[in-house]
């Protein structure tokens, strides 16, 4: 179904996504399976890159996409479908961490948790990439960064987001979300000095 | 004109993303072919891109589609049977069956309100009417009569003269003063 002529103009929703959506706001279940099976990796990997903590990315990934498919008929294709998701789940990432308010020594735990399981197993992807001690550094380096920084360097690697979308799901300017990238490479590459 | 290292290097992660100018590009890249500290550094961004999206793509690749729409398949069913809930406890309120008591008492408590007006004067929902206020006195040829309006907490006075006893009295006079006074 195309959509209406009034709402043309300003509908930038890639035509598949749209079809989707169109057929989600009549309570199509199907087509909102579709739309998941296209962009949960990367909103999982969003939200894991922001919240740095498997079981919580997973739990806040399903959360972003039944709070997605609850709104859906607000949807009205004025922006990307998935920059409208990746809305929803920065914001949910936020809100969980105000919610959370984790201490710091519980953000360590997680990623010893996260280690012990990757080193008793030895079959952890994340070996490849150096080893544990680079992802140790990572996990840390992210977690000292704030969420708004950290929600600028994952969208970018994750989806290579323009200035412009980060600014509309973050909603700042470019100029910021070039000032946060900045400062949050800064200190990644500081913290990961001598594996860079 | 040239670029120095400093500049370069506060602009070299928004080059590689492409979000500057062509001008601006082509200046940099200039300067990153001739400058090895600024292409080390760029290279280290490279890098730190890379191991970044590698690890989160790593970390998503262990998810299943399958268990991950599970979740999301029950969150949509407990939100249904929550909205299911709510109806099965609304509905024995709205059915039409078990409203017809409640027409009955919904006439008679409309009707009781309407006419609590008349046994409760002053309670605010019957008609209004300044007439209802309205004195007057006869005194000999010299009458005086009384409007209070309570809205306004307007008293009106008037005195006049009877015209069948009066002949050459003046017209009558009229006053207006707050009920305050």
């Amino acid at each position: 179904m195309a959509p209406d002529v009034k709402e043309e103009q300003r509908v930038i929703v890639e035509p598949s996504d749209w079809e989707l959506v169109r057929k989600c706001q009549t309570g199509d279940v199907g087509a909102f399976q579709e739309l998941a099976a296209k962009y949960y990796q990367k909103v999982f990997m969003v939200i894991l890159g922001i919240l740095n903590h498997r079981e919580d990315a997973l739990e806040i990934a399903q959360e972003t996409f039944y709070r997605a498919f609850r709104k859906i008929r607000e949807f009205r294709g004025g922006s990307t479908f998935y920059t409208w998701l990746y809305r929803i789940a920065v914001n949910q990432c936020i809100d969980f961490q105000r919610r959370q308010r984790r201490a710091p020594a519980e953000v360590r735990e997680a990623i010893d948790e996260l280690l012990y399981e990757r080193g008793e197993h030895g079959t952890d992807p994340y070996d490849a990439l150096e080893g544990k001690e680079v992802m140790s550094r990572l996990l840390a380096a992210l977690n000292d960064l704030t969420p708004d920084h950290k929600a600028v360097i994952v969208l970018r690697a994750v989806e290579g987001l323009s200035y412009k979308e980060i600014s509309e799901i973050l909603g700042c300017s470019e100029g910021t979300v070039m000032s946060r990238l900045h400062y949050a490479r800064k200190k990644l590459q500081e913290k990961l000095a001598h594996f860079l | 004109m040239t670029m120095d290292c400093e500049s370069v290097r506060r602009t070299l992660g928004a080059w590689l993303d492409g979000e500057v100018s062509e001008k601006e590009s082509r200046e940099i890249r200039a300067h990153v072919e001739a400058c090895p500290s600024c292409r080390a550094e760029r290279s280290r961004l490279e890098r730190l891109q890379f191991v970044l999206r590698a690890a989160l793509e790593e970390g998503a690749s262990k998810v299943t589609f399958e268990s991950f729409w599970h979740g999301i398949e029950r969150r949509i069913s407990q939100g249904r049977v929550r909205h299911r809930e709510f109806w099965d406890w609304l509905r024995p309120v709205i059915l039409p069956r078990r409203l017809a008591w409640a027409i009955p008492v919904t006439v008679v408590c409309v009707l009781a309100v309407l006419f609590a007006e008349q046994f409760f004067f002053g309670l605010g929902w019957g008609p209004r009417s300044n007439v209802a206020a309205v004195e007057s006195i006869d005194g000999h040829g010299f009458n005086l009569a009384l409007l209070r309006e309570s809205e306004t907490k307007t008293t009106v006075i008037w005195l006049f003269e009877d015209e069948d006893e009066e002949e050459d009295e003046p017209a009558p006079e009229a006053a207006s003063t707050d009920a305050s006074l």
